[in-house]
């Protein structure tokens, strides 16, 4: 199908936090109790439409443990947007995401978006991290913040759509060079047929590939 | 229209129809002249003993009062068509029941070669291992796949035991990590201990839970899922300075399948002991590019139009060999093809690992070559759960792992003495 434009987005956080169920929810609406490790990296994608406009979004669905972080870095490259999870039923996830956010941002270009989402919101009884402190860590960080649940489907759309709201209106006030590929966000050819300053190439090699 | 929708539902009704034909011919003759009536159309239905759809109706019954009455001519064409789809469902279950007698056939023979290759395994090879491992007619035995009853012990011997590692020793590493579970337990709310977290103990009780979980035997309350738990605890005692990675647990579990407490553990431990396995597992990040960039000269050698869209693409392969090689295939395919990878991995080491690589690649490459980026990463990334090990060994067989004369570990080697120039680059060195 054809798209205006493609978002890479990168998810990241503690192993166990949910990115897998996350992902899973978004793309494929449902919930699986004990799902695979990821090992490396494992991929999604989605469309989705933000003011009229079709976008794709390529999801990066990295691995959690410590030892992967190597691995994960070389990930960042080419991210527009970044979902950076953490479970509120467990404080040494919340804990570790200044290092994460370092991470972030010392590996991926500059004007990267991050959402970060404290997940797991069903598990109201377990709760280690009260939603305050998430929301004070995202004001102190310039993140957008949002608790959701892969498990019931609360704000994971809204997570992964804001995000690309975001990114989407950085690209309209010029923050965004959209014909750098290393900022993440690919010209579809929907856009490129609609645009005659952009060449052609471009949307040709989009044109290629299918629908998600 | 009706014959095709009818052909779609007809799987189910067969049996019951071919019963009641015979019925339904004779008050087919009776009533073909006559309009019907009401009370003969109910008795009817009731001999069909099924709720007659609407097609069987069509064909079977006259119509309704208030419709003119089928001619002749139509109920004769009726009956024709449904002959013709009686007869066409008994010519599908005949058909149907060769195949399975073939595929019956087919198990027993293979039940067979099993059972002969298992004497000859037991009688022969094993006794003799040291002079005849190497021999031609074991490299093709085992290249058919090893009998699952002497699978562990072939993996065994093969894998060997350089780090001398006893029973007793294992003992003393198990009974370490449980008195390290038991202070964890009890301080479990010392902040000290929260960062350890991560590292070890917690990472692997929640690993566990998502190691083979539809099997339903690692987890929790599960037959295995202690001695998973010991084997992973163990090792993180007797190597600390490796600790517990993700991708451990699945290589433990395909061992605890096939072997003995101790013995998985001494077979895990000289496993992860190989140059590539300590590569991965230590994340050297540097070596694995290594690994990547030889098996990229094996891959453009084998397959080049592939390996060319892939590069159009920017598909490295770092996003599907991390989760195969460190997993050795056991999370990406389906258990039995992965033990059968582990067979003639065990046999002819890491190369192997890559030549099956590329054998998925293979297998795959027509419907690979029609994908953009994301298809191929997803695929790659979950591969399609039916597959059948004769395609893809009959894949890896095609594999050839020389390129320029040179063996794999001779384009490896070269690589590693290279220095990082070439690599450094995020894409790999490819041309010598």
């Amino acid at each position: 199908m054809a798209y205006a434009y493609l978002f890479k987005y990168i998810i990241i956080g503690d192993t166990g936090v949910g990115k897998s169920c996350l992902l899973l929810q978004f793309t494929d609406k449902r919930f699986q109790p004990v799902h695979d490790l990821t090992i490396g990296v494992e991929f999604g994608a989605r469309m989705i439409t933000i003011d009229g406009k079709q976008i794709k979004l390529q999801i990066w669905d990295t691995a959690g443990q410590e030892s992967f972080r190597s691995i994960t870095r070389s990930y960042y490259r080419g991210a527009a947007g970044a979902l950076l999870v953490y479970d509120i039923t467990r404080r040494d996830t919340f804990n570790h995401l200044t290092t994460w956010l370092e991470d972030a941002r010392q590996h991926s270009n500059s004007n990267m978006v991050i959402m970060l989402i404290g997940n797991k919101s069903d598990l109201e009884s377990r709760r280690e991290v009260k939603k305050e402190e998430g929301e004070a860590f995202a004001r102190e960080h310039g993140l957008i913040f949002m608790e959701t649940s892969a498990k019931t489907a609360s704000n994971v759309e809204e997570a992964f759509i804001n995000t690309a709201k975001e990114i989407y209106e950085k690209i309209q006030e010029g923050v965004f060079d959209i014909n750098n590929e290393a900022n993440g966000i690919k010209i579809g050819p929907q856009h490129a047929a609609t645009n005659s300053t952009l060449s052609g190439s471009q949307g040709g090699q989009q044109a290629g590939g299918g629908c998600c | 229209l009706c014959m095709l929708w009818w052909l779609n539902v007809f799987k189910t009704l067969t049996l019951a129809l071919v019963n009641v034909s015979r019925d339904c011919e004779c008050s087919l003759k009776e009533r073909s002249s006559t309009r019907p009536q009401a009370q003969v159309s109910v008795t009817r239905r009731k001999n069909l003993e099924f709720e007659p759809l609407s097609t069987t109706a069509l064909i079977l019954e006259d119509r309704p009062p208030n419709l003119p009455a089928k001619s002749v001519e139509e109920a004769l064409r009726h009956k024709q068509e449904y002959d013709e789809m009686v007869a066409g469902a008994k010519r599908r279950e005949m058909k149907e029941a060769q195949r399975k007698k073939r595929q019956m056939k087919e198990r027993f023979k293979q039940e067979d070669s099993i059972a002969n290759a298992m004497i000859i395994w037991n009688n022969d090879i094993l006794p003799n291992w040291n002079c005849m491992r190497n021999t031609r007619r074991v490299r093709e035995l085992w290249w058919q796949g090893l009998p699952p009853s002497i699978r562990g012990r072939v993996w065994s011997l093969a894998i060997g035991n350089e780090l001398n590692i006893t029973p007793e020793l294992y003992e003393i590493f198990l009974s370490r990590a449980k008195e390290r579970w038991r202070c964890f337990n009890e301080t479990i709310l010392d902040n000290d201990v929260q960062a350890d977290r991560e590292s070890s103990l917690d990472l692997i009780k929640l690993d566990i839970s998502r190691t083979f979980p539809s099997l339903f035997i690692f987890q929790k309350g599960g037959p295995y899922h202690d001695l998973l738990h010991s084997v992973l605890g163990a090792y993180t005692c007797y190597r600390p300075d490796v600790g517990y990675v993700q991708g451990m647990s699945f290589i433990a579990a395909v061992l605890i399948l096939n072997l003995e407490e101790a013995d998985a553990f001494i077979a895990f431990a000289n496993l992860l002991n190989k140059p590539c396995q300590m590569a991965f597992f230590r994340v050297d990040h540097e070596l694995m590019l290594k690994y990547f960039a030889a098996f990229e000269v094996f891959f453009e050698e084998n397959l080049p139009r592939l390996f060319s869209h892939f590069q159009i693409n920017n598909l490295t392969p770092d996003l599907y060999l991390i989760d195969w090689i460190f997993t050795l295939y056991s999370k990406s395919l389906p258990l039995d093809v992965a033990c059968r990878v582990w067979d003639v991995f065990c046999r002819d080491g890491e190369e192997f690992l890559f030549r099956t690589a590329l054998g998925i690649l293979r297998l795959y490459q027509d419907v690979l070559l029609q994908m953009d980026f994301i298809h191929i990463a997803q695929f790659l990334t979950r591969l399609p759960e039916g597959m059948a090990p004769d395609s893809l060994f009959s894949c890896i067989a095609a594999t050839h792992m020389i390129s320029n004369n040179r063996k794999w570990g001779q384009v490896f080697s070269a690589l590693t003495k290279d220095g990082n120039k070439e690599i450094a680059n995020h894409s790999p060195a490819l041309r010598s």
